[in-house]
């Protein structure tokens, strides 16, 4: 099964993920990715630490997917 | 192990949370168990199983877990020695969840048929099993309230001081530190979030100067912090019998 690698980026801070963790394709990753980021978006925005989470995946070395979420808030 | 330092851990936490009398304590101490070794992370006895014995765990560490459809996981509970994460089998004989080891473990299997003629030979040992198994379902209440409404950070910090005082009661924390064999992954499956996101959440406490986590053991930086960040009222461990 191909190794997958999550590097996280809060705003500008990096997070590298050194142990990575095995998926059957990249479709599993993508949604470990999605989840990733969605939870860590979740405690970020609502602590206000961030209002940008990026979690870069990577398949051994190689980039392969970026996840992007941020937070808009539009005051009236 | 010797048959004693098999039930010592038991009959230790009994003391503490329920005032056990040295009479029970005899019967316990002459219970027939079964011991096996387990490696880390070997079921004990599975989801739907039907089970014959309860299991007390005379050394490592266990959790009970459920994995739903999509093969996703969550840790229901972690259980340290003195502990018998099954003990309601002996009502509800099919298994609704998996207990799975996590560390190596010293198992120490008691059949169903022994405990229930104990249950009647002495009641007051039927009372105290009632007992532990009320303030596990106390503990499920907490891991609900921990994992639906906290911060990750907050989640981790209140299973590591909830598994503190546990160890404590079994005389397992050394100062500042204790022991927490889960990896980043199983971590992730006890708070509800991914491993990615666990391993975040351990580098912030330990960033922060809170809490360090590394190689299966916690170290504690700063008790009050610690504390204030889980959020951590042991009332509900229900740790002594006068309570």
């Amino acid at each position: 099964m191909p190794r997958f690698h999550f590097d996280v980026h809060e705003n500008g801070r990096f997070i590298p993920d050194e142990n990575g963790q095995e998926f059957v394709n990249a479709e599993g990753a993508r949604k470990e990715a999605v989840l990733t980021g969605a939870s860590i978006a979740r405690d970020a925005f609502v602590a206000g630490s961030a209002h940008h989470v990026v979690v870069d995946v990577r398949e051994g070395g190689t980039p392969c997917m970026k996840i992007s979420i941020t937070l808009e808030v539009e005051r009236a | 192990m010797p048959s004693d330092a098999i039930r010592a851990a038991l009959v230790r936490r009994l003391h503490v949370s329920s005032g056990i009398s040295e009479d029970d304590v005899k019967e316990i101490e002459s219970l027939p168990i079964s011991v096996r070794q387990f490696p880390a992370e070997t079921p004990v006895v599975r989801d739907g199983e039907r089970a014959t014995n309860c299991c007390l765990i005379a050394d490592g560490f266990c959790v009970r877990s459920k994995t739903i459809a999509s093969g996703k996981r969550q840790i229901l509970s972690i259980h340290i020695p003195g502990e018998i994460p099954d003990l309601m089998s002996l009502f509800l004989h099919v298994m609704d969840h998996d207990l799975i080891t996590l560390a190596p473990s010293t198992l120490g299997f008691i059949s169903h048929d022994t405990l229930q003629k104990l249950h009647r030979r002495r009641p007051n040992v039927a009372e105290m099993f009632w007992r532990d198994t009320l303030i596990d379902a106390a503990m499920f209440r907490e891991w609900i309230v921990n994992v639906g409404q906290r911060p990750a950070p907050s989640r981790l910090a209140h299973v590591m001081i909830e598994l503190r005082e546990r160890l404590r009661i079994i005389g397992r924390v050394d100062g500042s530190s204790f022991e927490m064999p889960l990896t980043q992954e199983q971590i992730g499956e006890a708070l509800g979030i991914t491993a990615v996101h666990a391993n975040r959440v351990i580098k912030q406490l330990r960033q922060e100067g809170v809490v360090e986590l590394q190689r299966g053991r916690a170290t504690v930086l700063d008790e009050r912090k610690f504390l204030e960040l889980a959020d951590f009222d042991d009332r509900y461990l229900h740790q002594s019998p006068i309570l």
